[in-house]
């Protein structure tokens, strides 16, 4: 299962300005970086902000080789996009298009490959309280939030399984040989991961709220 | 101390006149020993049964006591009392990486994340699992897996292990391993499993074959009795 290739990478401490740099920094860092390219759609722009996204990872000691070993389904996407552009003349949305995605996820690495899920987790606590005025659990949207990242490279390895699955029966162009078992297996996944929450007493927990991390306290 | 108490389980059928199938038929148990496996064909009602032990699944009918809570009305204590080990550690794992996995189980009883990582980090140490704190669980071979998601469940200090199949998926010598492992707990471990050697480490065996309890004795004359029944 080619499960390794991670969307949104993987934290490994370093010692680089980014990994010092408060989580909070870091989410208007990622909002600055990214914002402007999708608001004017202009290509100098879009590859300026890649340049600038992959220096400032660079400055902090991420290679960027591992800055852009996004996974192939990602490049594949992003080839996709480039050739339909192409195909219909239209040059310079050929790199706005791809480009703004790639930037958005290059943008989001500057979040996850230098802040650890512990650190992620405390600041959407914060950054989520007011929704308690909802009466929602900012902790439990936080966890949710956190397995969603966890749980992207095991899709992506699900839908490479399923792939030589149809490979092997000899259905490889068919769409619904790919996506059935891909949903089935992510239905079956989300089952276990709830019953995991359930069997490590996580849905209680966040609900007292005992963390003294993210000082939050929520009323039940 | 598990006590069962009269319990069945049964799955309600799609339609009306469907009568639904029973998992487990009015079961009577008293769970005291430090060692007990739990052993069946496919589809016996291993997994059921010791899914109620920590209120994982709830009986359609009776009760199941946990030092005196129910695991219906008390399921927060209950599983604080109750620890549970799957099959798949991947099913278990639920952060990117084995120390913060341990942390977010060190979240209920350790204040400040610099502390919970630094016991996070200890607790990997003390099962030589120090090297892979930081790398991907994907990455991670299948017996390194399940130690990480027994140690993220030992992180809490739970009395009573429960652990369905923890073996099945590795391989001979993380299977050994994991067994030693299990050995040297100091909690009680109610666990089931297909390998009669693991089996025979217990104190106690339960026979489980279409949802009843058809042998519950020593490890020799219940698995004795197992083998005659699968044969």
């Amino acid at each position: 299962m080619n499960v390794h290739a991670s969307l949104l990478g993987l934290y490994q401490p370093q010692d680089g300005w980014l990994f010092r740099l408060g989580t909070g920094w870091k989410y208007l860092l990622l909002l600055a970086v990214t914002l402007p390219a999708l608001f004017w759609w202009q290509w100098w722009l879009t590859l300026g902000s890649i340049a600038l996204v992959l220096a400032l990872l660079r400055s902090s000691g991420i290679p960027v080789t591992r800055a852009l070993n996004v996974g192939s389904m990602l490049w594949i996407l992003l080839a996709v996009l480039v050739g339909y552009q192409l195909l219909t003349f239209r040059f310079e949305q050929a790199i706005t298009s791809p480009g703004n995605v790639l930037l958005a996820v290059l943008a989001s690495r500057l979040l996850t490959l230098t802040t650890s899920t512990p650190d992620l987790l405390d600041a959407l606590t914060v950054g989520l309280r007011p929704l308690r005025w909802v009466r929602v659990d900012p902790n439990q949207v936080a966890l949710a939030v956190a397995i969603m990242v966890r749980s992207i490279p095991y899709l992506m390895g699900s839908l490479a399984d399923a792939r030589e699955a149809a490979r092997a029966r000899g259905r490889e162009g068919s769409v619904v040989g790919l996506l059935i078992p891909a949903i089935v297996g992510a239905v079956a996944y989300a089952q276990t991961t709830g019953e995991a929450l359930h069997a490590r007493g996580l849905v209680e927990r966040s609900a007292d709220s005992a963390d003294a991390g993210s000082r939050v306290r929520v009323r039940r | 101390m598990i006590e069962l108490d009269r319990v069945s389980v049964v799955v309600p059928g799609i339609r009306r006149d469907d009568p639904g199938k029973v998992l487990l038929h009015g079961i009577t148990l008293e769970l005291s020993e430090r060692r007990i496996a739990v052993v069946g064909a496919n589809g016996s009602g291993k997994s059921t049964l010791l899914r109620l032990l920590n209120g994982l699944r709830q009986p359609t009918a009776g009760t199941v006591r946990v030092d005196g809570h129910d695991t219906v009305t008390a399921g927060k204590q209950v599983r604080g009392i109750v620890g549970f080990v799957f099959t798949d550690p991947l099913s278990q794992l639920l952060m990117s990486t084995p120390v913060e996995d341990i942390e977010l189980s060190l979240r209920a009883t350790v204040r400040g994340r610099a502390k919970r990582l630094e016991r996070a980090r200890q607790l990997l140490d003390e099962r030589d699992l120090g090297h892979v704190a930081h790398q991907s669980i994907y990455d991670l071979s299948g017996g390194e897996r399940q130690l990480v998601a027994l140690t993220s469940v030992l992180a809490v200090e739970p009395r009573i292990i429960v652990a369905d199949e923890p073996t099945t998926l590795l391989d001979l010598r993380n299977r050994a391993q994991l067994e030693r492992v299990f050995e040297g707990l100091p909690q009680q471990v109610v666990f089931s499993t297909h390998d009669m050697g693991f089996a025979r480490t217990a104190e106690r065996v339960i026979v489980v074959d279409g949802g009843r309890i058809v042998a519950d004795d020593e490890p020799g004359p219940a698995i004795d009795h197992y083998v005659r029944l699968m044969a």
